[in-house]
């Protein structure tokens, strides 16, 4: 895999195939120091799942990212009004309905947190479990192949 | 070359008018472009805009537009619960009975009026054009006169392109006029389509020129932005492009924001709408302003046989940033060697943050990409492409 840093690539003789391999080699080793491993990551892949299903590395990638996102975020937050007319107006209405209810919802958070924590502990034993079983596997494919080589 | 005889454009709308869409603006422009060349069309077409309600818009008649008859026919009475009912199965990937299937394509959109018109005058006709490919009406008008009918299918790989009825289509047919190698590709793979009734023709675009800076001063944007223009939809990948961009701005912290144009709902993020500039519907010389100061134009589809405006953001210099799983922008981004394609998030900000950090680099890619269309996609390329294929696939 290429390490060529990216502003090594020169407008002279550009070829843009080149470029995106070069670039793609520096996002496989930005993921390989969990540059990625980032919540926000994991919700911006949310409508793009479907196209990242068949890639080798996706698992991998995905769970990393969803390690960071799997807790819901249950800080105040900024609380924003499209709307031009009355917008001040519902801006505080809706600051003052969510400092009354953020009580009781930290409850049902909380327990949401403990569910999805587990998940993803599951998932991740799982794909550790099936990655070790299939690395088996080919190592004893091998070994057979090896073996049968040997006696033809 | 000699002039062919009389040609008929069959379309279930016929764009500007209110109508937007990709292969309506294709098949609309080839048939003004022949009519151009001083062949007698008559565009087919109903009167519905909307492709989503196909209610009766526009008054039933004939009009006198670029040189051709424009004939507008009725909808017939649909059954849209059926319709959708059966729509969603297929979405799914679930299967349908062939019973089904024509359920589907006569709820869909279809005109009896229009059908007795070709029945009255397919014989006047040297070739019956007819798109894009998954509509009721395509299909059966296309299977009543299959020995003149041209496929121009503005085929995408989807769930619709897999059904039975479609591969009887593409079978029946005299053949097809594809708008990229990469759609042939994708005929050649789904339905064995043979060379031998498949020729590349695509579509032209004239080239302008655009001031860079026009439209941010005119819009007072003041940071560098990105582009889409089309439809607003799921489909078409907009709702990707705002979560890419929002995770984007978070994670670098860089300014950038964000210009649509075109007609649909945004969904975005909360936080991202005081850097989304919905422009809506814009004249064409606003578009290709915009195109033409943006940092990239973004076009996160999957689902593309052509591409139009990928090839009007590289007319206006501006490189493009495509998802590598469209085969045919990624094809159109590696001929004209303006434009780069992601796999995911990572890769979308690896290649913005560099397309920001290499001003040098980004007009180069736009110098390739503006050249790349005057070369290959200038009109009378197309026209004679156009031609040319008539002849091959309908020879007198």
């Amino acid at each position: 895999m290429s390490d060529t840093p990216i502003l090594s690539i020169g407008a002279e003789g550009l070829d843009v195939a080149q470029l995106v391999a070069n670039l793609q080699a520096t996002v496989e080793r930005k993921a390989r120091d969990g540059v990625y491993a980032d919540a926000r990551v994991a919700r911006a892949e949310k409508t793009n799942l479907i196209h990242l299903r068949g890639t080798d590395d996706f698992i991998t990638f995905y769970l990393a990212s969803l390690r960071e996102a799997v807790f819901v975020d249950i800080a105040d937050f900024e609380i924003r009004e499209r709307r031009r007319v009355f917008g001040r107006l519902l801006v505080a209405f809706k600051t003052l309905i969510w400092k009354l209810l953020k009580f009781y919802t930290y409850r049902l958070w909380s327990q949401q947190n403990q569910v999805n924590g587990l998940i993803i502990t599951a998932l991740e034993g799982m794909e550790e479990q099936n990655a070790a079983r299939v690395a088996a596997l080919e190592k004893r494919i091998a070994e057979l192949e090896k073996a049968g080589h040997g006696r033809a | 070359m000699a002039a062919p005889d009389r040609l008929a454009f069959v379309c279930p709308r016929l764009a500007g008018s209110g109508a937007v869409g990709g292969a309506e603006t294709l098949l609309k422009n080839l048939a003004t472009h022949a009519a151009a060349r001083g062949v007698a069309v008559d565009f087919l077409t109903t009167c519905a805009q909307s492709h989503f309600t196909w209610e009766n818009t526009l008054p039933p008649g004939v009009e006198r537009m670029g040189g051709m008859d424009v004939h507008f026919f009725p909808v017939d009475e649909r059954n849209p619960g059926q319709f959708l009912q059966i729509q969603q199965q297929i979405d799914r990937g679930r299967p349908v009975s062939v019973e089904e299937e024509l359920l589907w394509l006569k709820n869909g959109v279809n005109s009896t009026a229009l059908m007795q018109h070709l029945a009255q005058h397919a014989a006047s006709y040297r070739a019956i054009l007819l798109g894009p490919y998954l509509f009721g009406l395509t299909w059966f008008a296309a299977l009543a006169h299959p020995e003149r009918a041209l496929l121009v299918p503005c085929l995408h790989d989807e769930p619709f392109a897999k059904l039975a009825c479609m591969r009887r289509l593409f079978a029946e047919t005299a053949g097809c006029l594809f708008n990229t190698q990469a759609e042939r590709e994708l005929a050649g793979e789904l339905f064995q389509y043979p060379d031998a009734r498949a020729r590349i023709v695509g579509m032209g675009l004239d080239a302008f020129t655009a001031d860079p800076t026009a439209f941010a001063k005119r819009r007072k944007i003041n940071a560098p932005y990105v582009l889409y223009s089309g439809r607003r939809e799921p489909l078409k990948g907009t709702p990707l492009l705002c979560d890419y961009l929002h995770a984007f701005r978070q994670r670098t912290g860089r300014d950038v924001k964000l210009v649509l144009t075109g007609s649909g709902d945004i969904d975005a993020p909360a936080e991202l709408w005081p850097h989304i500039f919905d422009a809506g519907f814009v004249s064409e010389d606003e578009k290709h302003e915009a195109m033409a100061g943006a940092v990239a134009f973004v076009h996160p589809s999957v689902n593309e046989s052509f591409g139009i405006v990928l090839l009007e953001a590289f007319l206006a210099g501006t490189p493009g940033l495509v998802h590598a799983r469209s085969r045919v922008l990624v094809s159109q981004c590696r001929a004209a060697n303006a434009g780069l394609w992601f796999r995911h998030y990572p890769d979308f900000e690896t290649q913005l943050t560099y397309l920001l950090d290499h001003p040098a680099e980004r007009a180069q890619l736009g110098r390739n990409g503006r050249d790349y269309v005057t070369r290959e996609y200038a009109w009378p390329v197309i026209e004679d492409k156009f031609f040319a294929a008539l002849d091959a696939l309908l020879p007198r």
